[in-house]
């Protein structure tokens, strides 16, 4: 006979480990198990009420360690017991056989002994094998379900049928309400076991219990299993053991037993058991001797192996991990909710150099952590006094002590507080300034020498700088390597209550510097504003790309390291309003930002303010050259200016001589005074024909 | 207009109310089975309620999980239970399935500072694993990802659960009233009395992902 040779499959349990779980077990690893090592017991439960699709899992919570704990309505309990070890040595040479043989023991004894009979809930035990991997919040874990098996396997004699194929409404309805009231007179939502007899008249079910009077002969054996398993042709794993008490209690004794596979699922308020399979099968001896059947159990990893299972739960588990994943979150909302075409990933892996770590630093730090900016460099080589913490955020009063912390260093410290994910440096050093001679021994020479190298190897390792010092002159140097370097500055600077935030006009790559800058200028802004034809005059200065734009010096029309000169901006930081750092320091970041965003880039044509009626040229809006702000007025103006062909810091005749005698050049530069700049640059020459304009002068001698 | 009038129609919950409408809420869903609990913390009088929703997926949405610490894995031994591997195939057969499951969280707290019911949610793996959002709204339906970018739902945070100390994504419910309003005041007007638990839960629930039955909303009545 065909059918005879059929034998019946079981679904496996599949572990289900809600996050809770592994809380908790951390929980109790650090605070009560520590590093005792003994069998815990814990629970867990499983369902017979899921959809299709699902597979028959075993849940275990955070609830899992109240052992005496409730189990969720309508799902049965099964106890197990957890061997938590304290090295994955342990968990490796665990031996997983013996566990096993061990559960498989306690189980036969409980069907021989007859216990089994008056709690089945022995027969759903579990073993659960972990190590939890506190420092880097991995845990690994094998689950076991141990099933004692018969060698021969169980003969099916009549294939699963859902239950609807079998019985008539009249018999589900009446199995349905005499399960119910076995629940009802067993104080429980779910049970687990049950004896079941019927006619077409009746379904009549009874505790496991009533095994030995419940069947008034051995001809029609039935029982019904709270089955988690949704297989249309297949028991889930907790008949298993049922089955070998069932034999080990009558043998061979038994011709056939019908099982029903007791599967109960309401959708929308409708309640099903028709789906509910059932089979009839013969159960051979499954140990003719009274020794322990072989037993099977330990659960396949994912890749359907032998083998343990692990998770890493870092990113919920790990504080840092958690404040990064945070951070992204909030940026990632912004994009998503209100600018779609934002390029975060821009934004976040761009490297900025600080360039001063005071008033400007500090509040800029601040923003480009808020951006979720990971890489930030801050170099300054002052101490922090007591004055700085009130005005610089990432100070307190403690850092002024003993002579006060280094800024560059105490910044550093304070942003991985902040967010530990932050990969901050810092560097306690001078930049050497025009005007500031080093020759004063071979010693400050080859100081100033290894300061240049410093800042050249700082800059090249970064891709925007940030120029945020108190002084004009200190902006110099960085200026010049920058642009020969091909980065891009941004740069702040404060008067009393005026402020200047600016990008350096990024030099066009070496390579295309051959040609002409109007030809070039023509193709990438695909300007058409005939300059002659402009009449308002900050119009003169719409549409200029990125590269033709100038830099912080290039409206002067003096030399820095001129200390005679009556300054509005620099130097004056510590007079400045408190809010305009706070103010420039956002806005530098955020202009950044707004230049990252656009697809040139550096090279973006400056926005104006005319442009604030136009659309904007990202998604996040205008491209300004310079964002001028009074905060007597508190308002702000848009100006573009031009790189100045006599600039003492990134025309081409400065450029060339840093680019062919490098420190030779530089070293001319600190140790003379301001003249020598502005002849080389024909600065002086200049001079002499026009009157000095305030930078502050907005007319058109801006450009010159 | 007058200052200190309050509306009949006020979007503000007592914790008290918030209990007996979680309390007519669960009963409902208990007629039904669908699936809501009450979930008390443990020697304390907090709770919270919950439903728990597994959703089968392809299993290549939730491959990633594995990648992290499988390098590290692969010292692990898979090879002592070859005698027992055997056993399983040999001895008696296991049926092989192919799980990928996502569990669906969501949780209805009381917030003593909002005065409003928030809810948090959060999506796992059968491992435990949490899933990012991103890979939550890879599994979502872009027509319901759409509208979850769209006000007043620009309200989701990643915040710990006040009760549980674990992380959650969570509904912000500073906008709360924003959308609660109407719906209370068309029901004030209409002289009917509405369980702030069912109307809330109908409006933020299918955004992202939880479906409130139709019956809770004729069913579930208003605490008198
Ligand atoms: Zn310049």
């Amino acid at each position: 006979m065909a059918e005879s040779s059929l034998k019946l499959q079981f679904a496996p349990f599949c572990s289900a480990l809600e996050a809770g779980f592994w809380h908790q077990l951390t929980q109790k690893k650090l605070n009560e198990y520590r590093l005792d090592e003994s069998p815990k017991n814990i629970k867990g439960y499983y369902y017979n009420g899921d959809a299709v699709g699902l597979p028959a899992r075993l849940t275990l919570e955070f609830s899992a360690f109240d052992a005496d704990g409730p189990t969720p309505a309508r799902c049965c309990p099964a106890s197990g017991t957890l061997y938590n070890t304290n090295t994955l040595e342990a968990f490796k040479s665990t031996d997983k056989k013996a566990l096993l043989d061990k559960a498989a023991n306690e189980i036969w004894s409980a069907i021989q002994s007859g216990a089994a009979l008056e709690d089945s809930s022995i027969l759903n035990k579990f073993i659960l094998l972990t190590f939890a991997d506190l420092k880097k919040y991995h845990f690994y874990y094998w689950f076991c379900f141990p099933a004692l098996c018969f060698v021969e396997g169980i003969q099916l004699l009549r294939a699963p049928l859902s239950l609807e194929q079998h019985f008539s409404d009249k018999q589900i309805s009446s199995l349905q309400s005499a399960y119910d009231n076995l629940c009802a007179s067993s104080g429980t939502t779910a049970v687990p076991h049950f004896l079941l007899k019927y006619s077409e008249e009746s379904v009549e079910v009874a505790p496991l219990k009533e095994l030995n009077s419940f069947f008034p002969d051995l001809k029609r054996v039935a029982v019904g299993v709270y089955d988690p398993c949704t297989l249309p042709q297949h028991p889930g794993w907790p008949l298993r053991n049922l089955l070998v008490l069932l034999a080990k209690k009558w043998a061979s004794q038994l011709d056939v037993v019908e099982v029903l596979c007791f599967r109960d699922r309401t959708l929308q308020g409708v309640r099903s058991v028709q789906h509910s399979i059932i089979f009839q099968l013969r159960l051979s001896d499954p140990a003719p001797s009274a020794v322990c059947p072989k037993s099977v159990g330990w659960e396949k990893n994912t890749k359907g192996a032998m083998g343990p299972r692990s998770v890493n739960l870092s990113e919920c588990m790990d504080p840092k991990r958690l404040a990064e994943s945070s951070v992204d979150l909030n940026l990632k909302l912004m994009r998503w909710r209100l600018v779609p075409a934002l390029d975060l990933e821009k934004v976040v892996s761009t490297r900025c150099l600080l360039l001063g770590a005071g008033t400007l630093g500090c509040n800029v730090a601040r923003t480009l952590m808020g951006w979720g900016v990971r890489h930030i460099t801050f170099v300054d080589n002052a101490k922090i006094s007591y004055s700085n913490p009130v005005r610089q955020p990432l100070y307190e009063f403690e850092d002024c002590l003993s002579g006060g912390k280094s800024k560059a260093l105490a910044a550093v410290d304070r942003l991985k507080k902040i967010f530990p994910g932050v990969n901050a440096e810092g560097f306690n050093m001078s930049i050497p300034m025009p005007g500031h001679p080093v020759n004063f021994s071979d010693l400050t020479v080859a100081q100033a020498q290894q300061d240049v190298e410093q800042l050249k190897k700082l800059i090249s390792e970064h891709d925007v700088v940030f120029l945020l010092m108190d002084t004009r002159e200190s902006r110099w140097l960085p200026t010049v390597i920058a642009a020969s370097q091909r980065k891009l500055i941004v740069n702040a600077a404060l008067g009393f209550d005026t402020f200047v935030v600016m990008r350096h006009g990024l030099k066009k790559p070496r390579e295309s510097e051959e040609s002409s800058p109007m030809s070039a200028s023509s193709s990438s802004s695909s300007s058409n504003t005939p300059a002659a034809t402009v009449t308002a005059g900050s119009s003169l200065f719409s549409n200029i790309p990125g590269h033709r734009l100038g830099c912080y010096f290039c409206n002067d029309v003096v030399a820095p390291g001129d200390s005679t000169r009556d300054r509005t901006l620099d130097q004056q930081c510590t007079v400045s309003r408190p809010g305009l750092a706070m103010i420039a320091g956002a806005l530098a970041v955020e202009l950044m930002v707004s230049v990252l965003q656009h697809p040139e880039g550096g090279y973006a044509v400056a926005s104006s303010s005319d442009d604030r009626m136009n659309e904007p040229p990202t998604s996040l809006g205008l491209v300004p050259h310079q964002i001028r702000g009074f905060l007597s007025r508190f308002d702000n103006v848009l100006p573009a200016s031009l790189a100045f062909d006599k600039c003492t810091a990134c025309s081409p005749i400065v450029l060339e001589n840093y680019e062919r005698e490098g420190f030779q050049f530089l070293a001319k530069v600190f140790n003379s005074s301001h003249s020598f700049l502005e002849d080389l640059t024909g600065l002086t020459l200049l001079h002499q024909e026009t009157q000095a304009a305030e930078i502050w002068d907005m007319s058109d001698d801006e450009s010159i | 207009m007058m200052t200190g009038e309050r509306k009949p129609a006020s979007c503000f919950l007592d914790e008290k109310t918030f209990r007996l409408c979680c309390r007519l809420f669960l009963q409902h869903s208990e007629s039904i089975q669908d699936g809501w609990i009450w979930e008390q913390i443990k020697g304390s009088d907090e709770g919270f309620m919950k439903k728990t929703v597994l959703i089968p997926v392809k299993s290549s949405l939730l491959d990633k999980q594995h990648e992290s610490i499988q390098a590290e894995n692969t010292e692990l031994p898979t090879d002592d239970f070859e005698a027992d591997a055997e056993d399983e195939t040999a001895g008696v057969d296991a049926v092989c399935e192919s799980h990928a499951v996502l569990r669906y969280e969501y949780h209805v707290l009381y917030s003593c500072s909002y005065q409003i019911p928030v809810l948090y949610f959060r999506a796992s793996a059968l491992d435990g694993r949490s899933l990012s959002l991103e890979e939550v709204w890879s599994n979502v339906h872009p027509n319901y990802r759409q509208r979850l970018k769209q006000e007043p739902w620009d309200t989701l945070t990643q915040q710990e659960h006040p009760l549980l100390g674990q992380p959650f994504f969570m509904l912000h419910p500073c906008r709360t009233e924003e959308f609660m309003k109407p719906a209370l005041e068309l029901a004030h007007a209409q002289n009917r009395k509405v369980n702030y638990i069912v109307s809330w839960l109908s409006v933020v629930g299918p955004v992202v992902g939880l479906d409130v039955p139709l019956s809770f909303s004729t069913a579930v009545s208003a605490p008198d």
